[in-house]
């Protein structure tokens, strides 16, 4: 159990800023994801951590101790990698040991311990096997009894499932989560995987370009995005051009008041396609009415996309459960409707302008 | 405040590796072949700055016969390893034979005989007084002897292509299945296939071991001189002004070193070219399946690749055979003797015991070494280990003979005077075969990912208990088989040795030769046999170690 902040980290390789003045706090017992694209700043953040790369300028904090000056050796920081790294000359246990060795503990807790982290991981019985015999869901499972032995104070993951097939990276990734729990071990996870964040997270980091562009719990990165970039990265979003002039909101030709303060100028209005209002509008409040063609279906079992041909441009419309004429629907014009309570707008620079929840 | 986190220079065991590799290769590697390079440069009689040798090379016939012989050297020796080797590895990939754990022994024991105990045991079948060539003349067959350009070709043919037929089967195995087959659904018949999709995508591996064979070549040395006669190449050539009983001739002999060392660097630097662009990388998902064939079809490709390998091994079962025959002078006689033994271990047993103590010393420098630059090489990378790098390439261009003029005009005299020690000839061994440990090591560290070492330093290990840990055992097979690899081709050097070389610290590779030249052939027979015998039972323990992975033979 233990708390880690993370005050104004910064790294740069050369001219390029792989980090720009990280600033986290991740309370003790928290499941953390970083998430972002390949060369986002995820991993080098996760290894600076750990101390396998230095910072430039910034302070690592755990538990009120500084832990940036320590070799890595030292940090007592439990790791698991994307390659797994299990020890392929060593069996299954002696893996699991390999750190309580060089922490000299009595022989009968090392026993004790291996046996019981390779319980949790559902490994029992596997003990003397080679991790060459074992499939890459056993290594990463050997990967993470090996790191949790050790009873370190953070648990770093380094996209743990992504060298997984989709269902053993969702079974796996349970498991991640409940052993999580169980132990309440301060956790940071990295993945490119946005589903994955939202599935196993108490709280997420969206990256970017070295940045952290919104930092929150699963449910306010997807539902209450601060920035574009957060908004297009976890989950599909439409985004619409559109204009506030005089307290009005243009979009294509259609215009409607919104009152948004002093915000004016050019902008783009974001919205989920499983917000997006087909066929009637009665009922549904104010919003945005466009007429459209649906130029594609695309079945995908418990729901169907339409991709919608509009005056403002291409939106992406969710369909639940589709009904079975649903593929006629090719070709159609369909009346749709963007309520203003679910649209968010965004500047040019990315930032949250106004949503129309308050309205 | 802790300290600042800026990337400084530390000085560590690395930074004094980095300084000790480059200070061993200035002064075994740049140093001596500058001599050359400065001797070329300068008249004979007068000391004085002057380009005759080179002008010589353009004017004087016998030096252009021997430019001229060296690329028909090469050419030959590669076209007949690369027949050879690509049709064996395409049989043995693509066709179900019987016996393939043989054809792959026999094609390491022709692999790793010396090249000069093939030429002679050649010319002990069809030399002057040839056995098989004497017992056709009695039937009233007569066939001219093997010597010159024939012999030589004959000899790189079957002596290289084991190299072909390693790399190449490597390739081919490596070839998704799914590629063939696409071709073919493309409507593309079999025999098309092979040369518009099979062979464009091993032309790497086969352009690889083209270079390897022409190399080998043009350095060898042991061959032309024995079964050449008239034959001369750059190597014999140079070595002839070199040794020459008349004061010889050391500025046309360093001028004729640098033409090989050029030509050497020309067809490497040409074969890099040419494939700059086409590496392929595929995912294997589907490996390709050997066709079973029945009847006449599969009696036809037996007789092939058992043919071939068969060939290639004939030598060593000559010499083996031989060395228990009755002898006098150069002609057998007929039954069985152990004389030839009993000659060498009363006469010559000196070289057994030379050749034991220079290999195991040159070996023991070259493993410690090769291992520590092996891994500054591929987990330190800076412009001082790349160019380091790049200077351990120089060791596989220069022919050994090239190497045994360089160490004896610069160690000579002081501050370095090693000539006539046996210290000069563990010295050339060396430095020749430093890179291939280095580079083998560079290879094996690249299949241990980088974050089996991070795990164990994220579980409490220091730096350098990780590596020990965890880095050590994994490579140590690698390092382990290296090393005997090493130990067998230093075990058989004998050009840079014969230049080196005094009375007292003649090695068996040497012996042999000398043996061969004064028609001595019982006595090369049972002294190749002993250098055979040693030589199986380290390659045989490097196979054990490596997994019994071919690749670790090359």
């Amino acid at each position: 159990m233990a708390e880690l902040r993370i005050q104004g980290l910064a790294k740069s390789y050369r001219d390029v800023r792989v980090l720009e003045s990280i600033d986290l706090v991740i309370a003790s017992g928290e499941f953390f994801t970083l998430l972002g694209p390949s060369g986002c700043g995820k991993t080098t953040l996760l290894r600076t951590i750990a101390g396998f790369q230095h910072q430039d300028r910034g302070e690592i904090v755990v538990d009120g101790v500084r832990i940036d000056g320590k070799p890595a050796h030292k940090r007592d920081i439990g790791m698991v990698f994307q390659d797994y790294a299990v020890f392929p000359h060593l069996s299954v246990a002696e893996n699991v040991a390999f750190g309580l060795k060089a922490r000299s503990l009595p022989k009968s807790e090392i026993e004790d311990r291996v046996a019981e982290s390779l319980k949790m991981v559902r490994l029992d019985g596997y003990q003397s096997r080679l991790p060459a015999e074992m499939s890459g869901g056993q290594q990463q499972r050997i990967g993470l009894a090996r790191a949790m032995a050790i009873r370190p104070t953070l648990l770093l993951m380094d996209e743990p499932l992504s060298n997984l097939d989709a269902k053993l990276r969702i079974e796996l990734r349970e498991d991640i989560r409940d052993i999580q729990r169980r132990l309440g071990i301060t956790t940071i996870y990295v993945t490119h995987d946005q589903e994955e964040a939202l599935a196993v997270s108490d709280r997420i980091c969206v990256m970017h370009k070295g940045r952290a562009e919104q930092i929150g719990t699963p449910f306010e990165i997807y539902r209450q995005p601060v920035r574009r970039f957060a908004a297009s990265f976890v989950g599909t979003m439409n985004f619409i051009p559109a204009r506030l002039e005089g307290g009005r909101l243009f979009v294509g030709s259609q215009s409607l008041a919104f009152p948004a303060g002093t915000a004016a100028g050019e902008l783009e209005l974001a919205i989920r396609p499983e917000n997006v209002h087909l066929g009637a509008r009665e009922g549904q409040g104010e919003g945005v009415a466009l007429r459209g063609e649906v130029r594609k279906v695309t079945f995908l079992g418990r729901e169907a996309h339409y991709t919608l041909a509009t005056e403002a441009g291409e939106i992406i419309a969710q369909v639940m459960d589709p009904s079975a004429d649903f593929i006629a629907m090719e070709g159609r014009s369909v009346d749709i409707l963007l309520p203003l309570a679910k649209i968010a707008l965004f500047d040019r620079d990315g930032n949250l302008v106004k949503t129309g929840q308050a309205q | 405040m802790i300290r600042p986190m800026t990337r400084r220079f530390r000085f560590d065991l690395w930074t004094l590796v980095l300084i000790a590799a480059w200070a061993i290769l200035l002064l075994l590697l740049v140093w001596p072949l500058s001599s050359i390079l400065r001797a070329s440069l300068i008249d004979n009689e007068t000391g004085a700055f002057s380009l005759v040798h080179y002008v010589d090379i353009f004017t004087v016939k016998a030096y252009q016969r021997a430019i001229g012989n060296t690329f028909i050297a090469g050419f030959g020796g590669m076209a007949g390893a690369l027949v050879l080797g690509v049709t064996l590895a395409f049989v043995t990939t693509r066709f179900r034979i019987m016996g393939r754990p043989l054809i792959q022994t026999l094609a390491v024991v022709a692999l790793v005989s010396p090249p000069f105990i093939g030429a002679y045991a050649w010319i002990v079948l069809f030399g002057a007084s040839g056995v098989v060539r004497k017992g056709l003349a009695s039937i009233g067959i007569s066939i001219p002897p093997i010597y010159g350009v024939a012999g030589v070709i004959l000899v790189f043919s079957l002596k290289f292509f084991p190299h072909v037929f390693l790399i190449t089967s490597g390739a081919l195995a490596a070839i998704n299945r799914s590629v063939e087959e696409a071709a073919e659904s493309l409507g593309v018949p079999p025999w098309k296939r092979l040369f518009t999709v099979t062979f464009p995508l091993i032309l790497p591996a086969i352009s690889a071991s083209a270079l390897l064979t022409f190399v080998l070549s043009i350095a060898d040395f042991g061959t032309p001189r024995i079964i050449g006669r008239d034959f001369n190449v750059l190597a014999t050539e140079a070595f002839n002004l070199f040794a020459g009983e008349v004061g010889g001739n050391p500025g046309m002999a360093s001028a004729l070193s640098v033409v090989l060392i050029v030509l050497s660097m020309i067809v490497v630097f040409g074969q890099r070219w040419l494939l700059r662009k086409n590496v392929y990388y595929s995912n294997l998902i589907k490996k390709p399946e050997q066709q079973r064939v029945k009847g006449l079809k599969s009696f036809g490709l037996h007789l092939l690749a058992y043919t071939i390998v068969f060939l290639g091994a004939l030598p060593t079962f000559i010499v083996v055979l031989f060395s228990f025959r009755r002898t006098n002078g150069p002609v057998f006689q007929p039954g069985l003797s152990l004389q030839s033994y009993e000659k060498v271990i009363s006469t010559v047993s000196d070289p057994i015991w030379n050749t034991l103590l220079f290999s195991t010393m040159a070996v023991t420098a070259i493993v410690i070494s090769g291992t520590l630059i092996g891994y500054l090489i591929s987990r330190r990378p800076s412009i001082a280990t790349g160019s380091l790098d790049a200077l351990l390439m120089i060791p596989y261009i220069v022919p050994g003979i090239v190497m045994g003029i360089a160490f004896i005009t610069r160690f000579n005299d002081p501050p370095l005077a090693l000539t006539g020690t046996g210290l000069i000839i563990v010295l050339a061994i060396y430095v020749r075969r430093l890179p291939y440990s280095a580079r083998s090591v560079a290879a094996a560290l690249k299949q241990v990912g980088p974050n089996l070492e991070d795990a164990a330093i994220s579980l409490g290990y220091s730096p350098g208990k990780a590596f020990l840990k965890v880095t050590v055992p994994l490579i140590l097979p690698g390092i382990l088989a290296g090393g005997l690899m090493s130990f067998v081709t230093a075990m058989n050097e004998l050009s840079s040795s014969l230049v080196l070389y005094v009375g007292r610290t003649i090695t068996m590779p040497v012996r042999i030769y000398l043996s061969v030249m004064d028609g001595e052939y019982g006595t090369a027979s049972a002294l190749s046999t002993i250098l055979l015998t040693m030589t199986v039972v380290a390659v045989y323990a490097a196979f054990h170690l490596s997994g019994r992975k071919e690749s670790a033979l090359l």
